[in-house]
């Protein structure tokens, strides 16, 4: 494979690439869906492909693939760099890259139970105890959905400057979603299991422990009560602290979208948060769903501290952002497959722990809300964010009080991060799958914090 | 990988069937997809991208004792894997558990025809045309106010064939034509950044506007600048196609699809017949509409795609079916079933679910509201209760409407309610219908919807 894809590189400079790279892949995948104790579908997928980027007079041209065919990839190659010729033709800045060393490895993970190795009845029969679990108990849960994933397989990397990467990819994903029904009121409830580990993910995250945990609350979404609408205190657990920092501040500080003018731009070296707030993007958690030797750009993957003591200290960058803003890349480029090309992602993206208990967190609030594990999230480039809670409660003088349901937060990032006026000791990271057009998988998380004031949209 | 002519995909897919029932399966399908897509982005306010992506592979499907398994492949050329994978879809089905409500794939029935779904115009344009549509929107934004950043978008072409054939009688091949141009704004004012706007054409004939995409994605970023805070109250929404089809997405349409009613995932099982919406509302899904983005003769398993009312002057008249899901109700099937090319088994998914337009200009929905918010876009409709339809969002960018008149731009509204309450309260359809993803709809105005402001 080395030998085939020097070839076609080479092929590249005589197309009149400046740099060019080319991505080849092998995967394998088990998906499955369960509906109740129905096997809606059982899938496996073979395939392979390789996606092909070029820099023709600064600008990019890009073509996937199907194929690891030598003469296909180089009239791929051809196809990328007429493209970008074409693209060039009205360029005032150039696209440059941010210098990266040159490396050449072999990454080879070693899991303990290799998914690609287990049967799809064993697999099937782990999704099955989780629906069993769910459906069990309590007869208010009306329905569930499991869903799982596992990809494995083979990504080789190889660029016009000598770089050489041949890594092996291994993800294990299951999403398990219930419903419960009573007098006409309908509540669900969600949990995502992600790891790169290897099958033994399941070992601890047991279908007993999964299962209990989303019909539970499903069902003690049944007695909760809607919120009010306000402006009130709220302690965040990890769960939506994680989420918080993905998609609040997260995508903000992803330098793609900082150059695009998100409300961080012009802020490095600048106070945004409390002094209680240091976030990290951390691409080195082993096992973790987010994490990853090498980048698809070939850069190692590293732990980026992106807020320090609330000052804006670092971005996530591949190395065409690094470039622009005189940088050095962070390892945050990252390809869904062979069928498209990199973009600037988070991996595990956490805020640091500090030193206070829950009771102290709790303590200070007369009435607010406890919001404990979030439902979607979302944020815009102004700083407006906008994360949804599927379980809530109340909190009345410093206790945690009824369930409340359906709640809503919202406000501006940057003033949000202000608020924050105590940290947590404790610590949790939650996998899950951020869109930015692909799908990364992704850890967030991070202590308990309270937020001194928040707006909730209650339901109508 | 050389493209595969129709013809050859379906004996390709005509010969998988074959092999998947030698090996032992009771019914096999395939289905063949390819697709070419061409395209060039824009970032901030330069043309720096290109793309081409070439994507051809099978699915097969496999029922053994009524259990069903599936495998796909992108490896055409290679007969051994395709091969394997005929034998890892059975080596699913095996390891899967009977489904006793399996009846049978779908037979072979007569297709309609459909319009504007092909156009070798598109086929034809080269990446320097695209580079050029992209240039115009680029000077057009950069001519109407400097205030306007350009930060996102692009011009591209798509293009594709399918064959799907089963052991059933079927045997189809159609292909298609896309096109879509769009351009990302802000607007930066002093200290003010706004929110980000958003304009673009999706046609499936060579039929784009670069220049009025930019201008109005210009317009639109410059006139949500001065942005006030509102105050919380109950009140109208004007909701443009961007927020409405976001909340019919992820707050109405799972309860329409007839697996979630099914499974008691609706809050509109049982309610055939009912009123669910006020009397202005018509929604049909229509697989046949005239250029529609998701338009086609057959639907993922080979059923005829048809026109099929969902809501009739508000009354809930019929929902969505798959082939599997129509079964069971012993009906047929209303040629709901979807696919994401080669890479999955069908789901139920509507094609264009086509809310009727009005006769109201959109100047006159406005003039006719004393007290409201216009809402262009939201955030957050995906953290909506999918089977209550309670939703909660924010509203960006949005617009206050005193008096007949938008007043001032409004930031960080949220913006609480149900869609089920939304399709009742509605007292008025515009007449300025637009294709929106799954969605043809126009703007929508209804009241009661709670805005908490500062």
């Amino acid at each position: 494979m080395k030998d085939t894809l020097a070839r076609v590189i080479d092929s590249a400079s005589a197309f009149g690439a400046d740099y060019a790279e080319v991505r080849a892949e092998k995967l394998f995948e088990t998906a499955l869906t369960l509906e109740e104790d129905r096997v809606e579908a059982a899938e496996q997928g073979i395939e392979h492909g390789a996606a092909l980027r070029v820099l023709v007079k600064g600008a990019w041209g890009f073509a996937t693939v199907g194929s690891l065919e030598a003469g296909t990839l180089k009239t791929a190659f051809s196809d990328a760099c007429r493209m970008a010729r074409a693209a060039s033709a009205r360029l005032k800045t150039p696209v440059k890259q941010a210098e990266a060393r040159v490396v050449e490895d072999k990454v080879v993970l070693k899991p303990r139970k290799d998914p690609a190795k287990i049967s799809v009845e064993e697999k099937i029969g782990t999704a099955l105890a989780l629906t069993k679990r769910i459906l069990a108990h309590d007869k208010r849960v009306r329905g569930c959905t499991v869903d799982y994933l596992d990809l494995t397989g083979t990504c080789h990397f190889m660029n016009s400057e000598g770089t050489y990467v041949e890594q092996d990819k291994l993800y294990v994903w299951t999403r398990a979603t219930a419903t419960a029904a009573e007098s006409g009121l309908f509540t669900f409830s969600r949990e995502e299991i992600g790891s790169t580990a290897g099958y033994e993910v399941f070992d601890t995250a047991t279908p007993e422990k999964v299962g209990t945990m989303v019909a539970r609350r499903a069902v003690e979404q049944l007695k909760a009560k809607s919120p009010k609408a306000g402006t009130f205190p709220a302690v965040l657990g990890p769960n939506v602290v994680g989420v918080f920092a993905h998609e609040a501040f997260g995508h903000l500080a992803e330098a793609d979208l900082t150059l695009a003018g998100s409300v961080i731009q012009g802020k490095f070296g600048k106070k945004i948060a409390s002094d209680l707030v240091s976030i990290y993007d951390d691409g080195t958690v082993k096992g973790a769903f987010g994490s990853f030797k090498y980048d698809d750009e070939g850069v190692p993957a590293q732990k980026t501290l992106l807020i320090k003591d609330g000052v804006v200290v670092g971005f996530m960058h591949n190395r065409e952002t690094a470039h622009k803003l005189n940088m050095k890349p962070t390892g945050n480029a990252r390809a869904e497959d062979f069928r498209v090309y990199p973009l600037v992602r988070m991996r595990n993206t956490y805020l640091q722990p500090k030193d206070h208990t829950l009771e102290e967190l709790l303590e200070g609030v007369e009435f607010g809300y406890l919001l404990k594990s979030f439902r979607g999230g979302q944020a815009n480039q102004d700083g407006t964010f906008q994360v949804g809670i599927q379980e809530a409660y109340e909190i009345v003088n410093g206790e945690v009080g009824k369930p409340v349901r359906d709640v809503s937060i919202s406000g501006n990032t940057l003033e949000t991060l202000h608020k924050v006026n105590a940290v947590g000791k404790d610590f949790e990271l939650w996998p899950g799958r951020c869109g930015k057009g692909q799908t990364a998988f992704i850890c967030d998380g991070g202590p308990h914090i309270r937020v001194k004031e928040v707006l909730v949209g209650g339901s109508a | 990988m050389a493209a595969l002519r129709q013809e050859q995909a379906l004996n390709l897919a005509e010969e998988a069937v074959k092999t998947a029932l030698k090996k032992g399966a009771d019914e096999a399908e395939a289905f063949i997809f390819r697709g070419e897509s061409t395209g060039v982005g824009i970032e901030l306010g330069q043309i720096v991208r290109s793309a081409r992506t070439v994507d051809q592979g099978i699915g097969i499907r496999t029922i053994v004792s009524k259990a069903t398994g599936f495998a796909y492949t992108n490896m055409l050329n290679s007969k051994a894997t395709v091969e394997e994978a005929i034998a890892r879809a059975l080596s699913s089905a095996k390891a899967s558990k009977p489904d006793k409500n399996w009846h049978s794939l779908p037979a072979k029935k007569p297709l309609s025809t459909v319009k504007k779904t092909y156009d070798p115009k598109i086929v034809n344009l080269r990446p320097e045309d695209l580079v050029q549509f992209a240039a115009r929107m680029l000077d057009t934004a950069e001519e109407t106010d400097k205030r306007v950043s350009p930060i996102e978008g692009g011009v591209g072409t798509g293009c594709f064939s399918e064959a799907v054939a089963n052991s059933n009688g079927v045997g189809f091949v159609d292909r298609g034509t896309a096109i879509n141009c769009s351009l990302v704004t802000v607007a930066k004012d002093g200290n003010e950044t706004t929110p980000v706007c958003v304009e673009f054409n999706a046609e499936r004939s060579f039929n784009i506007d670069p220049e009025w995409v930019a201008r109005e994605a210009s317009h639109l970023a410059i006139s949500a600048l001065k942005a006030k805070k509102t105050e919380t109250k109950t009140t109208n929404i004007v909701f443009t196609q961007f927020a409405l089809q976001e909340l019919m997405q992820y707050a109405f349409i799972n309860s329409v699809k007839a697996d979630y009613v099914q499974r008691g995932q609706s809050s509109l099982k049982g309610k055939i017949g009912e009123k669910v919406a006020s009397e202005l509302v018509n929604i049909h899904d229509d697989g046949l509409f005239e250029g529609g983005l998701l338009t086609g003769r057959f639907d993922g398993e080979g059923a005829p795609r048809q026109r099929t009312c969902v809501i009739d002057k508000g009354v809930l008249r019929s929902f969505i079916y798959d082939s599997y899901t129509a079964h069971k109700e012993s009906r047929e099937s209303t040629g709901n079933a979807a696919r994401s090319g080669y890479l999955s088994t069908p789901s139920v998914e509507p094609t264009n679910f086509h809310l009727a337009s009005g006769r109201t200009t959109p100047e006159d929905i406005i003039s006719e509201v004393d007290d409201g918010l216009i809402m262009y876009n939201l955030q957050g409709a995906h953290s909506s209760n999918p089977v209550s339809g309670d939703f909660s969002v924010v509203a960006t960018p949005a617009w206050k409407i005193e008096k007949g008149e938008l007043a001032y731009s409004v930031k960080g509204a949220m913006v609480a309610g149900n869609i089920f309450e939304v399709l009742k309260n509605v007292s008025a359809l515009a007449n300025n219908e637009r294709k929106f993803g799954q969605l043809v709809a126009p703007w929508v105005l209804s009241g009661n919807v709670k805005v908490i402001g500062k």
